[in-house]
Order: structure tokens, then C-alpha cells, then sequence
């Protein structure tokens, strides 16, 4: 008799399966599935709710507060504003572009770039993603590699699946950051893109990943990432 | 003397899904007006109705107090400077819980890697039982609590071995009883990343008891 796989047990068990009238039919059965079954049922018995301690509200709400600066009335109010704000970048933009015509009319243009402060911990990380899909891309950057560095063995599927579709997405923010000159930002994604593609090319041994995890606590490219995107204001409307 | 063995009772879930969209009532969009208007006492009212579901779910992924009480701190400084951001159109209850979430991950994945963090002692050798693992019951003299926080430190050893993502998915599906679609969600990932984060964590838990049940079966 052909046994069921321990994940498809468990999925039963936790109701999450949708063949659950064929896994009963099996249990009923097969022994030797029963009693993995029922191992299963005991181990989620025993790391089931537990009462959670009751935190204090007035003591976190007090020293919540002092933490607390004010937001001014001043904060934009997204509708009534809206107009005002349109006027404004329009009136920005006119400028702008005023700017370019001059300094291209006056000798050759040369891209400053912003200066590299924070590469591998030389110096605070001071440049934010501007664009919300950045911010979004290295989010899920952040949690793939988290999830990679604290995965014994090869890759699964959709693991790789997923750094193939980050590395697809990767090339064109790298580009996106050299446009703008945004060195760090490009360097910081540019190390991604190289752990990306390992992982996206890593044979399936144990040993390529522990090569793979070393680099990447070596470079402090998670580090960088989190930094990067903690920076930016908007990164929080991903988690809304 | 033989001590009867106390299986784990599964309690009932006496709380609401912590990630249900329920939708704001007038008292917290008016409190997000005066927030937003310079009022940062009008604060408190969100975190009175949402202090115990941010703690709880805090408390799931770290494992201990004090974390989850850090994580319930910046959790609300987090949320507070980024309210002016908050779109109304989606539940506070739920937005707030996701940047908890993601604040116990992150403070998790922290601690893990900060090698001077020193957890909670961990016994050295688990104990073995008759198929089952003994805990104390309230009225249960000393032997009774050795054997209690023996099997606490069994499971605090058994859930620190899970990932951050495993721990908080595992906690919020089976604990908590959140949809896997809400955990993916809050987790930004798949749905099928979720479950397997679940069922991951299910696997290494059911082989960290092993010596304490008699081996893998």
C-alpha cells in the first residue's frame, strides 16, 4: 500500500486539505499512516493556545506618548488639497525644465551623483527609495533571502521560482537606480541581483547553499536591504 | 512514584480573528481625524481597542513578554507616524496587525542574529515520557512543576528552531485560527508559501518532541 506524505497528513490535520474524505478513507486503513496521523494530531495538541500574559496598557500607553511628536494640522489633507498639489508640481516641473534648458544652452551637462555613504557599513545608508514597487521589490527581496538563510538544506521549487521572478524585476530597478544616480541604492540591488542569480542557478545540493548563505552574511546585503527599505516612508502601505 | 501524565488540552479560541476586516466604526475614524488634526492623545483610543490583539499576536511570534512588549511599542510608534499614510478605506484592526506581524519578524530574525542575546536556559537533555508529554496541572506539588517547565522548555527549545516566517505563520494559523489567506496577506507572500511555512513548522515540531514520545512513528 502506498503511503500518504507526511505534509499532506498534516494539511489534514490542520483541515487545510482538499481531499479530506480520501485521507480518511486511507486512514482508516493504512496503520502506519494512522499513527503518523495521530503523532501529528498530539504534536499540534501540544503546541496549542496557551494563555498570553496580560500586558499593562496605561504603563505602554504612558511611555508611548513621550514618544509621540505631534502631527500638525498641517498634514496634507488628501482631497482638499489635491488641486493645490497639482498646481504646485506642475509649477515645479515648468521650473525644472527651465533649469535643463539653461544648463544645456550654457556648455556640457555632466550627472552628479549622489556619494556613496553606506556600502557594507561605511556609513549611515542615506538614500530611500523613492518608488513605492522598490520598496515592495525589496520587501519581498528581504523576505526571500531571510527565508533562504534559515532553510537547511537545497531549495524548494518555489523558492527558486521566486528569486527567478525577483531577479526578472531586479535588472530593471538596477537600471532604474543608475538612471537616477542613485549609486547606493544601485550598488545595495546590484549585490542582490548576483545572490539572486546563484540562487536562481544553485544546483540542488545542501553545500551550494551554506556557500551561498556565508556570502550573504558576509556582504551584510540583508542588512543593507532592511536599512534601504526601512528608510522609505511609503514602504508601510505595502503592509496596509 | 509515577506522576499521571496531563496531555495538553486544546483551549478554545476566546478571541476574534486578529486579522478579521472588520470595519471602523465612527469613534476611530474620528480618533484618526483628530490624530491627524494634532490631537495625540486622541491616540489612545486605538490603542484601547487594539493593545490586547497587537500584544497577543506579538506575544505568539516573539514567545515572550518583554519582546512582545517591545514590539506592541514600536508596533504603535510605527503606525502612529505613519497614519497620515493610513488609507480609511481598510480596517485599523488589520492594518495594525500586520505591521505587528512584520515588527515581531523582524525583531525575531534580530534577536537570532545577535549571538550575545541570551535566551532562556534550555535544558540540556529533554526528558522521556510514556508516549506523551507530562505537564503540570494546577494543583500539581514539585515534581509536578519540575515536569511542567521541563516540558515548557521543550517547547520553547521546539518553536525556537522555527524560522521567524514558520513561527508566525504556524502561530497565527494554528493558534490564532487566522485564514491562511489573511497570513499570506499580512506575510506578503503566496498562499502556498503560507501553507508551506505551516506545514514546515508542523514537521520540525513533530520531530522535536520525538525523544520525548517514543521516536518518530
Amino acid at each position: 500500500m502506498k503511503h500518504l506524505p507526511e505534509e499532506d497528513l498534516i494539511a489534514y490535520q490542520l483541515h487545510e486539505s482538499s481531499n479530506e474524505t480520501a485521507i480518511r478513507r486511507h486512514l482508516e486503513e493504512c496503520v502506519d499512516c494512522a499513527a503518523v496521523s495521530e503523532s501529528i494530531a498530539e504534536t499540534l495538541r501540544v503546541f496549542s493556545a496557551e494563555p498570553v500574559p496580560k500586558l499593562d496598557l496605561e504603563r505602554n500607553w504612558q511611555r508611548l506618548r513621550g514618544n509621540l511628536s505631534v502631527l500638525g494640522a498641517d498634514q496634507p489633507k488628501r482631497f482638499g488639497l489635491r488641486w493645490k498639489l497639482i498646481w504646485s508640481a506642475i509649477g515645479l516641473a515648468m521650473a525644472a525644465l527651465l533649469v535643463v534648458v539653461f544648463i544645456a544652452s550654457h556648455g556640457s551637462f555632466t550627472m552628479k551623483t549622489r556619494p556613496n555613504l553606506a556600502i557594507n557599513g561605511h556609513g549611515p545608508l542615506t538614500t530611500e527609495p523613492r518608488d513605492p514597487a522598490i520598496a515592495d521589490h525589496l520587501d519581498s527581496a528581504e523576505r526571500l533571502l531571510t527565508e533562504v538563510n534559515n532553510t537547511q538544506g537545497p531549495l524548494d521549487e518555489i523558492t527558486r521560482e521566486q528569486a527567478h521572478h525577483l531577479l526578472l524585476k531586479n535588472a530593471i530597478y538596477v537600471h532604474a537606480a543608475r538612471e537616477s544616480g542613485d549609486v547606493a541604492q544601485a550598488a545595495v540591488l546590484e549585490n542582490l541581483g548576483r545572490v539572486l542569480t546563484t540562487l536562481d542557478n544553485e544546483p540542488e545540493t545542501p553545500h551550494s547553499t551554506w556557500r551561498l548563505r556565508l556570502e550573504m552574511n558576509t556582504s551584510g546585503l540583508l542588512l543593507d536591504i532592511r536599512i534601504l527599505r526601512q528608510n522609505d516612508d511609503r514602504n508601510q502601505g505595502a503592509a496596509q | 512514584m509515577s506522576i499521571p501524565p496531563i496531555i495538553f488540552s486544546r483551549e478554545p479560541n476566546q478571541w476574534a480573528n486578529p486579522l478579521s476586516n472588520r470595519r471602523m466604526d465612527r469613534a476611530e475614524t474620528e480618533a484618526i481625524r483628530e490624530v491627524l488634526g494634532g490631537n495625540r492623545d486622541a491616540y489612545r483610543v486605538l490603542m484601547d481597542r487594539h493593545f490586547s490583539s497587537v500584544a497577543r499576536v506579538a506575544f505568539r511570534i516573539t514567545g515572550n513578554e518583554e519582546d512582545a512588549e517591545e514590539v506592541a511599542q514600536e508596533t504603535f510608534l510605527r503606525a502612529y507616524n505613519k497614519l497620515p499614510s493610513f488609507r480609511e478605506d481598510s480596517a485599523f484592526s488589520t492594518w495594525i496587525v500586520r505591521i505587528t506581524m512584520n515588527t515581531a519578524i523582524n525583531l525575531v530574525e534580530r534577536r537570532n542574529r545577535d549571538l550575545s542575546y541570551r535566551a532562556p536556559r534550555i535544558a540540556d537533555e529533554p526528558s522521556a515520557a510514556e508516549g506523551t508529554v507530562r505537564v503540570a496541572d494546577g494543583q500539581a506539588g514539585p515534581e509536578g512543576e519540575l515536569l511542567g517547565r521541563e516540558a515548557a522548555s521543550l517547547r520553547e527549545t521546539a518553536m525556537a528552531a522555527l524560522t521567524p516566517m514558520e513561527r508566525a505563520a504556524f502561530t497565527m494559523r494554528h493558534m490564532e485560527e487566522v485564514p491562511m489567506s489573511e497570513i499570506a496577506g499580512a506575510l506578503n507572500i503566496t498562499v502556498n508559501s503560507a501553507k508551506q511555512a505551516v506545514f514546515r513548522a508542523v514537521s520540525k515540531l513533530r520531530r522535536s518532541l520525538a525523544p520525548v514520545a517514543g521516536g518518530l512513528r
